[in-house]
Parts: structure tokens; C-alpha cells; sequence
């Protein structure tokens, strides 16, 4: 049973998705919170099961779950007899583990323990309130791109720069390092990443005679022409209601939404020139019911691509390993290439999803939290590790993207090509996203904003307008000079 | 001697009431009391915390997201409720009859779902419904309804109000049946002698005997409905966009608090959820003060 997906570098993945197990480990958590039930009296009692763990080659210390939380140690157990300096550790994804056994056999004066409280939200949820109380964070934890500004703008995170972060500037791809920069100083080490590409089925595109699109003009008439040829198969799914994936198509079309550089103004804008053309260009494919519709990483998308109903997926680098379990029929035919361009013969990437690494203001032992930060994100040793089975990271660490052997690497679902050179090269060519601190917020409210446009019963342009409504008012109410 | 004795045992009087009291106190007077505090303040992640004093009441009250949920939840009680308390009743009056063979053991099957936790029920129910594999979706298909969505914009609520009745029949249907064993067995027997019709001495005699019975299930059904949450925040895990962020009024309030961060806001909404609540069931007891239930 693979339980990988359950746990994912990105927060909207904990939904059930696949085969419900993702859904059992969330109610571990939920189990604890959910007292008021449909009736006034208790009719929850706490479970005290450990969220499914990853159960695989990890050499990790016994998975045990402390008796009153869903909190899973999956490294560092035997740190509490140690004299070493002791680090907390808090991250999600699978395997992780192995690379914390190494850097506490190769460094005696350092344990660290690394604990699992949950993949995205639950983890922020658990850090903020940790934060609030003045005690109990860790002192370094997985937390994602567009979700570092938050602990920033409540100076949370270390500045890394006094611990030798800039060391390591030159070992990760430029755009990434700007992400966990702010001016002079540098508030995590950048991990994963997710660069996109156009994955596409070539054998589907075959029989419908569609060479891979380059240009978005080019996409559009194809995929009018695939859903006339066949009605009941599209070019690809669009998940209106997966925030971050429209976002990352809006960063390539340079219709990114946000500017923001720190303090307290903040530029929001969903409903400028750039932004409704690009609602435009989706809507009328959508309009058109030329698009697939539904949830995107869940059991129905990868089913539909699986089947043959879904062409195509503007997919991360870390798609193919979430969709691989589900796959049978197509195993073999999947291809991927660079993404359509907006100006035909420009070469713009785009990224979807990844984690950087801070250290906590709380820390005890920042020095050696950022050691540790450091040796997990910028060594190869490390990176030999996690760039396995389960849990296949992608880098945004140059010695392995430059690494033909890493360009190399392939899984049953490509046959013998390799879809690591258009997701290695997609990396090199990525600009930084300038993220607001309130992305909780904005995700939260997106999944109810952009529903109507899943079922139809709303425009895409109509979302962005109320989108931005929500946003600015939220802005305002947080105490924002906001510009639109 | 005598005041002695007295004194001793409202000492004992104490120690019985103690423990209740503590966890009353401790998880029931505290928290509110600093629910309320919490809602004079607000926190914004430019500037820090501040005195706020009743904009956050205000803010709620002019909140139309707040609002539909508590609409939403009230549609929900309007339906939910009355199906729910007739199958309960049906079923509580086919146990007392005694017509049915094995009643204990049916009787006990009935209330087996009020046992199981509501995350739990509701975890089974959505892999039930699910659109892609659920049972329940083939059967619809099977039948002819096409490709039904259970968890779609049209089906969700109704979904919900099968997955609470499923949870709470069997429960009500015990304190139905427990009223209906209290009805004096001579009332019916003179009915009997009277070739009274059976669903007549159902319908004209037991059922305004446990009355009293049927308004309390109301009022704490109401009250039930108006703080559902577990059941809409499973079924979100499950199809994501199902459930908006106002879904229902402590769906809201959670999301508020523990999503956007603004518990101050949260405590404000949880209050007023709250007076909503004392004011039902205020109702409640002058309803049955009037029907001379108690002094």
C-alpha cells in the first residue's frame, strides 16, 4: 500500500484523494478538535492511532504515537538519553527520517529528533499556536514557499545569514534563494521544489493527430479539436479550485496577483489587465466544455488521465510520483515537455509546491538548528537520500539538477524517455513569487471561492473579482496599506 | 448537636458536587469567560493586539457569511429533525407494541450508530457517497439517475441530513420508547375494550402522552443542529469545495480562528452562537414550564 501521497509537500493535498487513506490519517487529528458534533452531547472520543506512516525503508526510530496527539516520531528517538545538543524537527514528508539518521551519525554533537505533526496546515496550525504560547516550537520545521512571509512578518524565523547561510546561496537555483530572502537577510534554506512542465499522454495525443503544444494559442485549438474529435476526452483538467496550481499558470503568464516585499504594504490585484485575460483565456475553453473539471492529485483526475480521458496535466515535477500508483493502463505512454509559451519561442517555467527549512526564533540553539538546515538542503550526501523512494524530492540544489544521472531517473510511466530534463530544465527558468503573508487565509477562502467555477455555475473571471474583494478586505482588516 | 449534624453534611453536599463543579468551572465558566474577554481585542498581524471594544460584535452581526450558515443550519433543523423524530417514532412504537421478534436485539441494533463517533459515522457515510467509487453513487447510476454527485452543490445538505439522521434516530428513538413504556397500560386497555383502531390509540393517545418527550428531543435537536460541524468537515476532506468556509455557523468560527487567524473575531461569533443558543433554550423551558411539565 503506498501511503506516500499522504503525505505531501503540499497542504491541500491531505484532502482525501486517493483511496481515502489520506482522509483516516486527517481524522487523527480532526478527532481532537471536532467536540462540538452534531449533537450537544460528547460523541467523539479521541483516537490515539498514529496517522498512517510511512512504513518503508526508513530506518527510522520506532513510529510511536504519543499516547494524546497524532504527533509521529519518525527520527531521533533515542536524542532524549543523548548529551548532545538536542533539535526539534517537524516535517511530513516520507522518508525524511533517513536523512535525519544520517546527519545525527555524522554529527555526534548535534541530535536531532524529528517529529511528524501533520503534512501543511496542522503543521502551521500547531507552529502558530506554539508561537502564541511562547514555547514548544521546533527549532526548524518543513514549511512552504508561499507560506514562509507569514512567520516573517511575525519574526518568527531566524535571520541565517550570522549561522553561514550565504555559503550555500551559490548551490541553489536563484529564484528559489530569493523566495527565502528578504533584503539582506535569508529566513530558511530552500528544499523542494515542483517545476512544471506539460506532461502529456503520447500516445492520446498520437491517435488524435496533436503534436505537443508550444504556444497557448496552439493548446487552445487543440483542445478544441481533441473534445470534437472524441466528447468524451479533453486536452487536460482544469482544478479550479486548486489555488496554487492556478497561480503557478498566472506566474508564467506574468499575471502574478501579489507584490510584496515584506512590511506592511501589500499589492493585491486578481482583476488587473493580465489577470482577466489570462480568466479569459481559460474561460472560454471551459465555456466551451473543452476542459476536464475536477479535483486535481485526487482518485478521479488521475483515474480520467489514467483512462484516457484526460490528455494532458500541467503537472509538477512531483506529479508523476503521486500519480504512478494509480496508473495501469497508461503506464509507458507519459511524456513531458516544456510548458506551452504565451510569446511563442520564450522559454518561461513555472513552480508548483516545495518546502524551505527556518529556524525558529524560539530556538534554544539556532547555530546548530541552522547547521542542520544547512546539511539537509545543500549537502549531496543528504540529497542522495531524498531524492529516493519515498520521498522523491525534487531539488532546487544545483550540483544534482546539473547531475546527468538525476536527469536520468525514470519510473514506469515514461517508458525509457526522460521526464526529468523538461522538469531539470523547467528549474533553471522560473521567476521568484513574491508571496503575501496571509496565504492560509487566501487558500482557505479559495476552495469555497472557486467552487462555483468547478461546477459551472460561475466564470473564472467572476472568481478573480471576488477573489480580490475577499483578499483586500481581509488586507485591510489586518492592518495592510493595500494596493490594488 | 443538631447544627452540628447539619454542617457535616453540607460538607459531604460539597464533596458530591465537587467534581462537577470543577470541570464546570474549569471547562465551561473559564473558557467562556475568556471567550468574551478575547472578543473585546483584536489581533491584526500589522500593529499587534489592541482594544477593540464591541467591533468585532459588530462586525459579526453585519457579517452576511455568518449569517447565511445560521440560516443554513436552521433549513437543516427544519428538515432533519421532523424525519429523523417520525422514523424514531415509528420505530419506538413497533418495539412497544412488541410485535416485532428478537426487540432487544433490534432495539439495540437501532442504537449502535448513536455509539459510533460522529467523525467516525461520517468517514463511513462519505466513502458511502463517494462519487467515484461509492455504493451509493453505482447504485444511483444502476437505477438510471446518471453520474450523481452526493457531495455537488444540490446533494450536499441532503447528504449531511441522512448522514445525522443515520447518527441520532436510534438515540431518540430510545427516550421515545422509554416514554412510550411510561404510558399507563390501563389507558390503552380501556381504548382496546373500545375497538379503538390501532393507529388511533397511536396517533390520539400515545402520542400526546409523550409530548412532553417529543419537545425536549426538538429543542435538543435544535440545539444539536445548531452547532454541527464534525460531519460538513469530514465530508470537505472528502470532495474539497464541498463545504464552504460559512458552511455552518462553528464551522465558520473554526475556520475563522484556526485558518484566518483571527480568534478574536472567532470568540465574538462563538459568543453570539452562543446567545442563540441560551435563547432557544430558554425557549425550551418555558414551553415545557407552560405545559405544567415542571414548577
Amino acid at each position: 500500500m503506498n501511503t506516500d501521497r499522504t503525505r505531501t509537500r503540499r497542504r491541500r493535498r491531505t484532502r482525501l484523494a486517493v483511496g481515502g487513506f489520506a482522509a483516516m490519517a486527517a481524522i487523527t487529528g480532526l478527532a481532537a478538535c471536532s467536540s462540538g458534533s452534531s449533537s450537544s452531547s460528547s460523541s467523539t472520543s479521541p483516537t490515539t492511532s498514529a496517522p498512517a506512516t510511512s512504513g518503508t525503508a526508513s530506518a527510522s526510530a520506532a513510529a510511536s504515537a504519543s499516547p494524546s496527539s497524532s504527533v509521529t516520531v519518525e527520527a531521533g528517538a533515542s536524542c532524549a538519553s543523548s548529551s548532545a545538543v538536542k533539535i526539534t524537527f517537524w516535517a511530513w514528508v516520507p522518508g525524511l527520517g533517513r536523512a535525519v539518521n544520517e546527519f545525527n551519525a555524522t554529527h555526534p554533537g548535534i541530535c536531532v529528533t524529528q517529529e511528524d505533526v501533520g503534512a501543511g496546515d496542522p503543521e502551521y496550525v500547531a507552529i502558530t499556536n506554539a508561537l502564541k504560547a511562547g514555547s514548544g516550537a521546533p527549532d526548524v520545521a518543513e514549511v512552504e514557499y508561499d507560506e514562509l512571509p507569514s512567520f516573517e512578518i511575525t519574526k518568527s524565523v531566524d535571520n541565517l545569514v550570522p549561522y553561514g547561510a550565504n555559503n550555500y546561496k551559490n548551490d541553489f537555483v536563484p529564484w528559489a534563494w530569493q523566495e527565502v530572502s528578504q533584503g539582506s537577510a535569508v529566513y530558511a534554506i530552500p528544499g523542494d521544489a515542483g517545476p512544471m512542465a506539460f506532461y502529456y499522454n503520447s500516445a492520446l495525443l498520437a491517435k488524435y493527430n496533436i503534436s505537443p503544444p508550444t504556444t497557448w494559442a496552439q493548446f487552445a485549438t487543440d483542445a478544441a479539436t481533441l473534445h470534437k474529435d472524441d466528447p468524451s476526452a479533453y486536452m487536460t483538467n482544469f482544478a479550479a479550485t486548486d489555488l496554487q496550481w492556478i497561480m503557478s499558470l498566472m506566474a508564467q503568464d506574468n499575471a502574478w496577483p501579489f507584490t510584496y516585499t515584506g512590511g506592511s504594504n501589500v499589492t493585491i490585484d486578481w482583476t488587473g489587465a493580465a489577470q482577466m485575460a489570462f480568466a479569459q483565456y481559460w474561460q472560454n475553453m471551459l465555456s466551451a466544455h473543452e476542459l476536464n473539471s475536477t479535483t486535481d492529485v485526487s482518485a478521479t483526475s488521475f483515474a480520467d488521465m489514467d483512462k484516457g480521458i484526460d490528455a494532458s496535466w500541467l503537472s509538477s515535477a512531483w506529479g508523476p510520483s503521486y500519480f504512478l500508483p494509480d496508473a495501469k493502463s497508461s503506464l509507458g505512454d507519459w511524456r513531458a515537455t516544456a510548458l506551452p509559451q504565451w510569446t511563442a519561442g520564450a522559454d518561461v517555467a513555472a513552480n508548483w509546491g516545495g518546502s524551505s527549512y527556518p529556524v525558529f526564533a524560539q530556538s534554544q540553539h539556532p547555530a546548530q538548528a541552522a547547521e542542520f538546515a544547512e546539511w539537509l538542503n545543500a549537502t549531496t550526501a543528504s540529497w542522495n537520500i531524498t531524492k529516493t523512494a519515498p520521498s522523491l524530492l525534487f531539488p532546487t540544489y544545483v550540483p544534482l539538477l546539473n547531475d546527468p544521472s538525476y536527469k536520468d531517473l525514470n519510473n514506469a510511466l515514461s517508458g525509457t524517455s526522460d521526464p526529468n530534463v523538461a522538469f531539470t530544465s523547467a528549474a533553471s527558468h522560473i521567476s521568484s513569487d513574491e508571496w503575501p503573508p496571509f496565504m492560509t487565509e487566501a487558500l482557505n477562502e479559495a476552495s469555497t471561492v472557486f467552487a462555483g467555477v468547478q461546477n459551472g455555475k460561475e466564470t473564472l473571471q467572476a472568481a478573480f473579482t471576488s477573489f480580490q474583494n475577499v483578499l483586500v478586505s481581509y488586507a485591510k482588516a489586518q492592518g495592510f496599506t493595500v494596493n490594488t | 448537636m443538631r447544627s452540628s449534624w447539619i454542617h457535616r453534611r453540607d460538607r459531604r453536599g460539597v464533596w458530591f458536587v465537587a467534581p462537577f463543579l470543577l470541570g464546570f468551572v474549569l471547562f465551561m465558566l473559564v473558557p467562556l469567560g475568556y471567550a468574551v474577554y478575547t472578543s473585546l481585542y483584536t489581533y491584526r498581524i500589522i500593529g499587534g493586539t489592541s482594544f477593540t471594544g464591541a467591533s468585532n460584535y459588530t462586525a459579526t452581526l453585519e457579517n452576511g457569511l455568518f449569517w447565511n450558515g445560521v440560516i443554513r443550519v436552521i433549513i437543516f433543523a427544519a428538515i432533519q429533525i421532523p424525519v429523523m423524530l417520525v422514523i424514531a417514532f415509528f420505530f419506538a412504537c413497533v418495539f412497544d407494541l412488541g410485535v416485532a421478534k428478537y426487540g432487544t436485539f433490534f432495539r439495540t441494533v437501532f442504537f449502535i450508530p448513536f455509539a459510533v463517533p460522529a467523525v467516525v459515522g461520517a468517514v463511513m457515510w462519505s466513502f458511502l457517497l463517494e462519487p467515484q467509487f461509492g455504493p451509493f453513487t453505482r447504485l444511483a447510476s444502476a437505477l438510471g439517475f446518471g453520474n450523481t454527485n452526493f457531495f455537488g452543490p444540490n446533494l450536499i445538505l441532503p447528504s449531511i441530513i441522512v448522514i445525522v439522521i443515520w447518527e441520532w434516530t436510534g438515540y431518540n428513538m430510545m427516550i421515545l420508547y422509554t416514554a412510550l413504556k411510561s404510558v399507563p397500560r390501563d389507558v390503552i386497555e380501556a381504548a382496546i375494550l373500545d375497538d379503538t383502531p390501532l393507529w388511533k390509540i397511536i396517533v390520539r393517545i400515545k402520542l400526546p402522552l409523550v409530548r412532553p418527550a417529543v419537545v425536549m428531543l426538538i429543542f435538543l435537536n435544535t440545539i444539536g443542529a445548531l452547532q454541527l460541524f464534525t460531519e460538513p468537515q469530514i465530508l470537505e476532506y472528502f470532495q474539497q469545495g464541498a463545504i464552504s468556509v460559512n458552511y455552518t455557523p462553528s464551522y465558520y468560527i473554526y475556520q475563522t480562528a484556526i485558518a484566518a487567524d483571527e480568534t478574536n473575531l472567532a470568540a465574538a461569533m462563538a459568543v453570539i452562537l452562543a446567545v442563540i443558543i441560551v435563547l432557544i433554550s430558554a425557549l425550551s423551558l418555558i414551553a415545557r414550564r407552560r405545559r405544567g411539565e415542571f414548577a
